[in-house]
């Protein structure tokens, strides 16, 4: 969920400055990152993007999508982590009962 | 950096995006403006921008106060970083009875292409309604973690 925001805040970095000039589209490689599981990713630059004129090379399609996935992966791992707490919770309130 | 400097991130390329519309209109309507303060014919205004750190005040103490450092931000925000005047002469066009015609009878007027502006409007207002979805998917993966305890 970490790497999730990290890439979230990226992704709405790349979408502000989609009208910079110069601006290269920054992303982490998240597969990568989550094999490793480190304390902070390292930020790349996304390669086979189409260079406009300004030198600027945020696709607004690439990052709408992206920001879609990382909404979707956010939620399958907020449920995973709930079911954990949901756990922890029935066991605390099983050991109230007795 | 966190989520919620995402949302400061998206702020700021709404208010760039904005700032970029307003001129943008306000070369429209001064499309045929012959007279300005600064003397001569009304001239283009667009915003050049560029990209920033984002300041998030709250965030930036927090940090400083927890880990005795700023936070070295890796998401940029995006501000207007100089608002430029076209410098192209402007357009003559003979006009003999106009109150501003010179003594040969030429006008000056604003060098002007409609098309271009209404065009950079749209693109402006794309890119403003991306902003609002990045806010929209951010608040929403903020409000999931928060719901995360109920």
């Amino acid at each position: 969920m970490d790497l999730l925001s990290v890439r979230q805040s990226l992704v709405t970095s790349n979408i502000a400055n989609v009208d910079t000039p110069g601006y290269q589209t920054k992303d982490i490689d998240f597969a990568d990152e989550l094999r490793r599981a480190s304390g902070s990713p390292e930020i790349l630059q996304a390669g086979g993007l189409v260079t406009k004129n300004d030198g600027n090379n945020v696709s607004l399609d690439r990052e709408s999508r992206l920001l879609a996935e990382n909404s979707l992966r956010f939620q399958a791992a907020e449920s995973l982590l709930r079911a954990q707490v949901q756990q922890v919770r029935s066991a605390i309130k099983e050991g109230q009962g007795s | 950096m966190s989520l919620f400097s995402a949302l400061s991130v998206s702020a700021s390329g709404m208010s760039a995006q904005r700032t970029r519309a307003e001129l943008l209109v306000e070369n429209l309507a001064n499309a045929e403006t012959t007279r300005t303060p600064e003397g001569g014919p009304y001239r283009r205004k667009d915003a050049v921008f560029e990209s920033s750190g984002v300041a998030s005040p709250f965030a930036s103490v927090l940090f400083q106060q927890s880990e005795g450092s700023l936070d070295e931000a890796s998401a940029n925000g995006v501000t207007v970083a100089q608002v430029v005047t076209d410098t192209r002469d402007p357009e003559r066009r003979y006009l003999p009875g106009h109150p501003d015609a010179d003594a040969e009878g030429y006008v000056a007027f604003p060098r002007m292409n409609p098309a271009e502006d209404m065009v950079d409007l749209m693109s402006a207002s794309r890119g403003y309604e991306a902003n609002v979805a990045a806010i929209g998917a951010v608040k929403d993966m903020i409000q999931r973690s928060i719901d995360l305890l109920r």
